[in-house]
């Protein structure tokens, strides 16, 4: 195949996108300070920075979901005002989120002209011929007529794409995409991107993987605390060698602040049975079979991690232990007591705590501040609560201990949750989750979108947790993390353990194999 | 500076705002249908605030919209809609009606007006426990359920007094009148009930609780999300109950309290709808205990004034809720505005 590869940015069209001084600050933080970001026609540029950077102010606002407190927006060489998604979309702005705007129930093509029907009668026709013509256009195969809640995670997001070029987007905005992928489908959307990018359209990706960024970016913009500090030529970045690339863009991102290496320790694992699962059955929250009588033991100091393509039973899995799902059948024992039916404060007291992947809705009360999010488990127990009455200094403290140990970017204990990044409220609740000396940790995806510096933090924080003797069920579609870190590796697909590997057999390609159900 | 001082104000400055925009907006509707504004809003403010009479009414009337304010900051704070006061009330109220004759010969005064008190409480927690487990274990719509159980209540109430608890030595549906001795006490060197100090200090117990007992801290979590509630092992059912229950059991306190201190009695078709006042003042207050009170007093000068003017000048009773009905209207609106600035 003749791959001609064009850079348009060298010649001399007006870029899609141009963004000259833009701020925009929320209260105690200023999220983007004069920023100055554009994209041209025909190429990749990533957009790279630690968490509470500003990478996702930035592209809300030309999401038209913020308007900028200072600066301007040009869209193919016009100022303009970006007022709302509608405006955005209808500039040729497309964006594809972290999570899916996609209506389980309704076809491909029924949510491809959701929004835009235009006009009281729906021209189904019409939509499908144009549907078809982008499908080849651009290469991406789908069944205008299949449901959405019977696809993969990576047709959903090909049906985002395909979405935003239904809609005529000329800039696209993927937002960490291959976070949700297995290897196999985050390496077709790289193909896709390619495709797009030989297309003529601008791509802007947003990531934490450096390695990603470095394989498929024309530029990379670095923020950092808000500011623009960087913007590399990505060929200039692969000509030097992977990891000398790494190291300079870490270096930018970072200073000369080290990043923890994650280390090797040899810890020793006790022959003390912690959580043990017995043929255990759930239904998942559509009222289907979520977990396939597993079973499977975590001995004390051990981590044992999950792997599996999103939906094939993590969550079940989680809420089984933790108790917010209830047993169909089988037995849950913890240090050797049947906990099958116990409440979930039980489990919580005895020592399990299960941190969510689910931040936003589960894991935290957005609308609370940080001392009211700090005990949202342990509000019942002394010293945060005596006779029913909760004691404010003693919490206030303690959420200031969270937010200083865990470094955490946040004013004070008394500002709203809601007003922290995404990578923030992590950090809060994983401080949370490891702060009550639990027994058993269940992290579901505990560093899915932080940046690297806390991923690795996060790691190696387990590990330490490990060696002192404490377990760990890791859930993760971070499949380095998940080797890295783990010393068995269960594989879910379809709500069973298609099999458990020792730290020593796992390898991604064996493991990308047990996700996709294909037996050994 | 400036700003963050408007940010801590703003809340009571849109509350006041509304108002100020129901009063002028009252004031057209007056001049549309030929009356003098100015005359009308003169005397309503002179005889509901300034007379001695209207003053005294005003803070009477205050008692139990404080006492039902109590219960709705605990069920609203939990995200919990009880929109059935009213029946609530009406229980407490005949409850109170039936048994106070009976046990103020019977019983000590202080241990009589506790257990009146309590059983009206009762009563108004039991006529919304259906409701309350339903919300509970089926999530059915608790703002449905609870104002079916107002009309169930109403004429509950009304075929009792005419049946089984009616005092059939007089003629109106009513129960046995309480003696003047056995009705609740003034606050000394005043005409005013202690009906005002209970529901001053019910309120302030709720504000407390709400803000700073565990119960309360899980309204709150539950009020803003139930998903998290749930998922940190909550009791969602039982805080469900409890919230539902308390807004019950206080309203139930308020009939009680109108009884023994104002009736004196329980009559036939009596209905003060004190609900439809004291809902949306508890809104207008945003859930906040300190601005309840200068607003229950704010309504309960409305529809006492209101009647001493219809009296006066023909402008229909009806007119001050109309001017209620605008604040609220206003209300929502400058919530909308507000919202609009906070992005």
């Amino acid at each position: 195949m003749l791959l001609l590869i064009v850079r348009l940015t060298d010649m001399n069209v007006p870029p899609l996108i141009k963004t000259t001084g833009i701020t925009k600050s929320f209260p105690g933080v200023l999220a983007n300070d004069h920023i100055d970001f554009d994209l041209f026609p025909g190429e990749v540029h990533t957009l790279l920075g630690e968490n509470g950077a500003g990478k996702t102010t930035l592209m809300n606002i030309l999401y038209g979901l913020y308007q900028p407190d200072e600066g301007h927006i040009e869209v193919c060489g016009h100022e303009t005002r970006i007022r709302s998604p509608y405006d955005s979309l209808k500039l040729g702005i497309g964006m594809v989120h972290q999570h899916f705007a996609l209506i389980p129930n309704l076809s491909v093509l029924e949510n491809l002209v959701l929004g835009f029907e235009g006009g009281f009668i729906l021209n189904m026709k019409d939509a499908e011929k144009k549907l078809k013509r982008i499908s080849e256009e651009y290469g991406q195969a789908i069944d205008p007529h299949e449901l959405i809640q019977n696809l993969s995670v990576g047709e959903r997001q090909r049906t985002e794409i395909i979405k935003t070029l239904f809609r005529g987007s000329e800039a696209l905005i993927l937002d960490e995409p291959t976070s949700v992928l297995t290897p196999i489908e985050a390496e077709e959307l790289f193909q896709t991107i390619a495709t797009l990018k030989n297309a003529g359209k601008g791509v802007v990706l947003i990531t934490h993987k450096l390695n990603e960024a470095l394989a498929i970016s024309d530029r990379i913009s670095i923020l950092s605390l808000g500011q623009k500090i960087a913007e590399l030529d990505g060929d200039e970045l692969r000509s030097m060698g992977e990891k000398e690339a790494t190291e300079k863009i870490l270096h930018i991102m970072f200073g000369g602040k080290p990043i923890p290496e994650c280390s090797l320790v040899e810890k020793t694992i006790s022959d003390e049975v912690i959580l043990q699962l017995e043929d255990v059955e759930v239904m998942n929250s559509r009222e289907v079979v979520g977990l396939n009588k597993v079973s499977f033991e975590i001995l004390g100091g051990e981590i044992f991690g999950i792997a599996g393509v999103d939906g094939n039973g993590q969550k079940s899995l989680c809420e089984a232990i933790g108790g917010q799902r209830e047993l169909v059948s089988g037995r849950i024992r913890f240090r050797g007591e049947d906990i099958s039916q116990k409440s979930v404060s039980y489990r919580h007291e005895k020592g399990i705590s299960y941190i969510t992947d689910d931040r936003m809705n589960e894991g935290c009360v957005l609308d609370l501040s940080l001392s009211e999010n700090a005990i949202l488990r342990g509000y019942r127990q002394q010293p945060y609560s005596q006779f029913k009455i909760i004691n404010n200094s003693i919490v206030d403290g303690y959420a200031k201990r969270l937010i200083h140990d865990f470094d955490v970017k946040a004013t004070g204990p008394d500002v709203r949750a809601g007003t922290l990044s995404g990578g923030n409220i992590q950090k809060f609740i994983l401080a949370r989750g490891l702060s009550t000396e639990p027994g058993l940790i269940v992290c579901s995806k505990p560093t899915y979108g932080l940046d690297a510096r806390t991923v690795s933090y996060i790691q190696e924080l387990l590990l330490e947790e490990s060696k002192q003797g404490k377990s760990v069920l890791l859930i993760t579609s971070d499949m380095d993390e998940l080797i890295n870190c783990s010393d068995r590796i269960g594989v879910l697909f379809n709500g069973k353990i298609m099999a458990i590997l020792d730290k020593c057999d796992a390898t991604p390609e064996r493991i990308g194999k047990l996700m996709l159900g294909i037996e050994e | 500076m400036k700003k963050i001082e408007f940010n801590n104000i703003a809340p009571a400055f849109y509350s006041v705002l509304s108002i100020v925009f129901a009063l002028i907006t009252g004031a057209v509707i007056l001049i549309f249908i030929g009356k003098n504004p100015l005359l009308y809003f003169g005397q309503l403010f002179f005889q509901g605030m300034f007379s001695s009479l209207g003053l005294v009414e005003s803070i009477i009337k205050m008692a139990p919209l404080l006492i039902i304010s109590a219960g709705l900051l605990a069920c609203f704070s939990a995200g919990l809609w009880n929109i059935g006061v009213e029946g609530q009330f009406l229980i407490g109220a005949v409850l109170a009606g039936w048994s106070a004759p009976t046990l103020a010969s019977l019983l000590p005064y202080p241990i009589y007006l506790l257990s009146v008190a309590a059983l009206g409480a009762m009563g108004g927690m039991f006529w919304i426990l259906l409701p309350a487990v339903l919300k509970a274990r089926y999530d059915m719509n608790e703002i449905i359920t609870t104002m079916m159980m107002n009309w169930v209540a109403i004429n509950l109430v009304t075929w009792l007094v005419k049946g089984p608890i009616n005092d059939p030595t007089t003629v109106p549906a009513q129960t046995a009148l309480i003696p003047m001795e056995h009705r609740l006490s003034m606050i000394p060197f005043t005409s005013i009930h202690i009906g005002l100090i209970v529901g001053i200090i019910c309120l302030f117990i709720m504000h407390y609780v709400i803000r700073r007992t565990t119960l309360g801290y899980e309204f709150r979590v539950l009020l803003s999300n139930k998903c998290a509630a749930f998922h940190s092992g909550m009791n969602v059912a039982r805080i469900t109950i409890w919230g539902l229950l308390i807004s019950g059991g206080f309203a139930g306190l308020a009939g009680v309290s109108d009884v023994l201190a104002i009736k004196g009695l329980f009559q036939g078709d009596w209905n003060p709808a004190y609900g439809m006042t004291a809902i949306p003042l508890v809104f207008l207050a945003r859930f906040n205990a300190w601005a309840v009170v200068p607003l229950a007093f704010f309504f309960s000068f409305l529809s006492v004034g209101g009647e001493f003017v219809a009296r006066d000048q023909g402008v229909p009773i009806f007119f001050v809720h109309i001017l209620e009905g605008l604040t609220l209207l206003f209300f929502a609106a400058s919530e909308y505005i507000e919202k609009r600035r906070a992005f």
